[in-house]
């Protein structure tokens, strides 16, 4: 009953979110740096709220079917919906200390979901190492946080003067420290391995909505708390935007995991959304406030897309899992035969997540393309080529996700099934199937019409800014998006060609290759497909393999091959810094003798340490 | 005269389209001293097309059948965005240049889902080099028009045609490296040598050839109509922006088809002269493109500040 009851909440949570966004008023207090808890709403987190109650309405209502009946299901139930709480307590939270109570509940209450959920070997490892990213990393949102408000930066924005160290202090601790959750890279590692060992509907508030609660916290302290900051930061914004977006994709394309795929793909996309925030950090400390504002509702755009795409997406992959037993790409197919709506909805999130019109993902690129123009645009040297880089990192960004969504697509959806299990799989009851489709609606709509929320967005920004509303894009200085005529041209054109084609067709005819049968062993694999990519990045990617010719008198017997694409960053930067910890923690197990005696000697010599330092002056 | 480049928008774009690559492979044939077909051979091919049946595959679903219709309404959206003048009125799609990389990555996806759909290897093989090819003429398009853009001020195509016109534009070397950088996208997104080879009738060389393999009949026309019209856009957005022109619109009608003329000639001569290069070297060739664009945008950087 709880379960059924849960979806309806969120609904009302993202109905009044966007109400409250879309009336501008702000409720309860205001934020604060004293340590009493406050809380309230203002326009960024009734965004949020708007968001997040958008995502999780359809995901909890998945999860009703997709969890199963028993008292593990019911567990993870429960944690699901306390999960969504504390999300909402984060974005209302108005003091440090609620902030970072929930912060880091936000953290720890995914991890207690996975191990309830599966208790093996690898996925406490995965926990575990989760954990420990994302609490070392913590530590810098708590140092970022404390000291703005230290600083006073939380009760009145202007506090931190503009360059000081102070201000850079704090905007990098809290671009190490935020960046991590949000899974930026180089700081992603948990990212990928986390993700996708979680249930299905909480991967997709994983990547739906709690990666951006930390994008909610870097816009707060970036945006909103420390005021214009110094061009360097920007740039250095931008940098980390551009490594994401390309680095994410990249690194997707290779991955033979549904789930971990589109782990990679939450990656490129909060580096799409990274890079509009860069451009509007740059193009704030060149005055340009205008496009700086429109280059935050990019962000906030492409973050409200991401989250209805990609939790689309993780749903989609929830349900081809319960229909056929797996998400490895290569053993999927013809699943849009088998599962009209879900892979439908799932077709149409594909589109959308490659960023083509008339879905969502094109409008809020197009966007965050023009706010990148608009650096360079500005006319300094420095971040004018910064801007142009970004633009063409950007727009290489969208087709590297083309190349990977078509794959995606071809292998899951399209073609012959590759399997027996995956031949005889069925339709999702009807709870899982609204979900998808509902969010597949949310992509139609949102595509069309996002005109009418940017305006709302434009002026989120702290400094005044507005933009008239329309349903398409119209920016100053632009050949405008009217999203609404380019759908229509589409979709009239479309059906007018396919009624002209007519039904013509003659008996059909099996595939063509080269005359000879088409066995199941001829189809393309992902692998095949990406290729040709591979041999061109191959200076960067470093691409492994080894193929084993088993031969018996000279007659080949037996061809294995295996290949693989590294993680380098994983292995360059988390593997060292594995390896020193555990060296350091090794050290360190030394004081833990077990006797008590050793520990009665600490004790004295703690106490002896601090009287004198207290004799010396030094403390008290 | 709005009227006139609105008729001539709608008419070049979807009626004359076909003529382009015709008129092309008419001066190749010259060139290589052969007669060749006359430039009116596409419009026979379509007609021809137009009559024929089509053989269905085993197996394929909607998106197969959706495909060319998509593709090709992805392409007439994109001729609606792209003006033949510079006072040339929107017409509904907007006129916006960073809309059309969406636009035609979308008649992409369309033609790759449908490889997929029928599973044909030489189909995948071709698409999968298409679209990584397309990586990087994306990013070389958006850094030439990134320039085009910067010296017109505005990202309005009709207004960029306004921009750049005149001679003053010319004195610095911006335009010059955006036009080479646009040189490589147009011989890249026409396949045309040395990128792509469009008289290839081997599976195993084939790129943009390739995924229409399995395609008869109206479906096939329509792609061909396609491949025409992506000719249309991108030698448009050539002959209008990186071409020098006169800021006056009658004289930039006029000169319009003097100018596709020229520039079919001028691919048609590229193709006489040069081989295609191995794949793996076509993203070297359009990353020296991308950095030609992006000296373009430092240079338009230097001069201004």
């Amino acid at each position: 009953m709880t379960a059924r009851l849960q979806p309806v909440a969120a609904a009302a949570i993202g109905v009044f979110g966007f109400s409250m966004l879309a009336t501008g008023t702000t409720l309860g207090s205001g934020f604060t740096g004293a340590f009493t808890p406050r809380f309230g709403v203002d326009g960024l987190t009734a965004f949020f709220l708007g968001v997040l109650g958008l995502v999780t309405a359809p995901t909890l209502a998945f999860a009703t079917r997709y969890l199963e009946p028993g008292r593990r299901g019911r567990i993870t139930s429960v944690l699901t919906g306390v999960f969504v709480l504390v999300l909402a307590e984060v974005v209302c939270a108005r003091d440090p200390l609620t902030f970072l109570a929930g912060w880091e509940l936000m953290t720890l209450l995914p991890a207690a979901i996975i191990l309830v959920s599966r208790s093996d070997d690898e996925a406490r490892r995965t926990v575990f190492l989760y954990l420990a990213i994302t609490h070392l990393a913590g530590a810098f949102t708590w140092v970022a946080v404390l000291l703005a408000a230290h600083a006073g930066a939380l009760d009145s924005t202007g506090a931190v003067a503009q360059g000081s160290g102070l201000q850079i202090a704090i905007a990098l601790t809290a671009l190490v420290g935020m960046g991590t959750k949000a899974g930026v890279m180089p700081m992603h590692s948990w990212l990928p391995r986390a993700h996708p060992i979680a249930p299905a509907p909480v991967s997709a508030l994983m990547s739906g909505v709690m990666i951006k609660v930390a994008i909610y916290g870097l816009v707060r302290v970036l945006v909103d708390w420390l005021g214009p900051l110094p061009l360097s930061v920007g740039i250095l914004v931008l940098a980390l935007g551009a490594l994401s977006a390309v680095g994410g994709v990249v690194y997707a394309l290779f991955q033979h995991d549904l789930k971990r795929l589109l782990a990679f793909h939450s990656i490129e996309n909060i580096g799409i959304i990274v890079l509009g925030l860069g451009a509007c950090l740059v193009l704030r400390s060149r005055g340009d406030e205008t496009w700086a504002a429109i280059a935050l509702a990019a962000a906030l755009l492409h973050t409200l897309n991401h989250a209805v795409f990609k939790a689309l997406l993780f749903l989609g992959a929830g349900a081809f899992e319960r229909a056929t037993g797996t998400v490895e790409i290569d053993r999927l197919g013809g699943l849009l035969r088998r599962l009209p709506w879900t892979g439908g909805a799932f077709l149409v999130g594909s589109l959308a997540i490659a960023g083509l019109p008339p879905f969502n993902g094109f409008a809020s690129e197009w966007v965050t393309l023009q706010a990148l123009l608009h650096v360079p645009a500005a006319g300094h040297l420095g971040d004018g080529v910064a801007g142009a880089l970004a633009l063409a990192a950007l727009a290489a960004t969208a087709a590297l996700a083309v190349l990977c969504f078509v794959k995606v697509t071809g292998l899951v959806l399209l073609g012959p099934p590759r399997s027996e299990a995956v031949a005889a799989a069925t339709e999702r009851p009807l709870p899982m199937r609204a979900a998808v489709v509902s969010l597949a609606g949310a992509c139609v709509v949102l595509g069309v019409a996002p005109g009418l929320l940017l305006g709302s967005l434009v002026s989120l920004a702290p400094w005044p800014a507005a933009l008239p509303t329309a349903i398409g894009l119209h920016l100053p200085g632009t050949g405008s998006l009217p999203t609404l005529g380019i759908a229509l041209v589409l979709v009239a054109v479309t059906g007018v060609l396919v009624v002209a084609r007519g039904r013509r067709a003659a008996a059909p005819a099996p595939t063509w290759a080269s005359g000879q049968l088409v066995e199941p062993s001829l189809l393309w694999t992902s692998a095949g497909f990406t290729k040709p990519l591979r041999l061109v990045l191959a200076g960067v990617l470093r691409p492994e393999r080894t193929i084993e010719v088993r031969a018996t008198r000279g007659v080949v017997q037996e061809v294995a091959y295996s290949g693989r694409v590294p993680q380098h960053l994983d292995e360059q930067l988390l593997a060292p810094a594995v390896r020193v910890a555990l060296r350091g923690a090794a050290h360190a197990r030394r004081l833990q003798t077990g006797h008590l005696g050793t520990y009665v000697a600490y004790l004295i010599a703690l106490v002896l340490v601090l009287l004198t330092a207290a004799k010396v002056g030094l403390i008290g | 005269m709005n009227a006139l480049s609105l008729a001539l928008q709608l008419v070049g774009g979807l009626a004359l389209a076909p003529l382009l690559p015709g008129l092309v492979q008419y001066w190749k044939a010259r060139l290589q001293g052969r007669r060749g077909p006359t430039p009116l051979q596409p419009y026979r091919e379509l007609r021809r097309l137009w009559g024929k049946s089509s053989v269905d595959v085993e197996g394929a679903g909607i998106v197969y059948r959706l495909a060319p219709a998509v593709t090709a309404a992805s392409l007439v959206l994109a001729v609606l965005i792209v003006p033949v003048a510079s006072g040339a009125p929107s017409l509904g799609a907007g006129r916006d240049a960073l809309a059309l990389l969406g636009v035609l990555a979308l008649g992409r996806f369309a033609v790759t889902a449908a490889s997929w759909d029928v599973a044909n290897g030489f189909a995948l093989q071709g698409a999968s080099r298409d679209l990584t090819i397309a990586i990087f003429t994306d990013a070389t398009f958006v850094l030439s028009v990134a320039v085009a853009a910067l010296v017109a001020h505005t990202t309005n195509l009709a207004t960029i045609v306004a921009g750049t016109a005149g001679s003053a534009v010319w004195s610095s070397p911006s335009l010059a490296l955006g036009a080479v950088a646009f040189l490589l996208v147009v011989v890249a997104e026409t396949g045309r040598q040395p990128i792509d080879n469009p008289d290839t009738h081997l599976e195993l060389t084939m790129i943009h050839e390739g995924p229409l393999l399995e395609y008869a009949g109206r479906d096939l026309a329509l792609l061909q109509w396609s491949a025409a019209a992506r000719h249309w856009v991108v030698l448009v957005l050539a002959a209008q922006i990186f071409l020098p022109h006169t800021p006056g619109v009658w004289a930039q009608l006029a000169a319009l088809p003097v100018r596709l003329a020229i520039l079919c000639a001028g691919l048609a001569l590229l193709e006489t002269f040069t081989a295609k290069i191995r794949i793996l070297l076509a993203p070297r060739l359009l990353a020296v493109g991308a950095a030609a664009a992006l000296l373009g945008v430092v240079s338009w950087l230097v001069q201004i500040t």
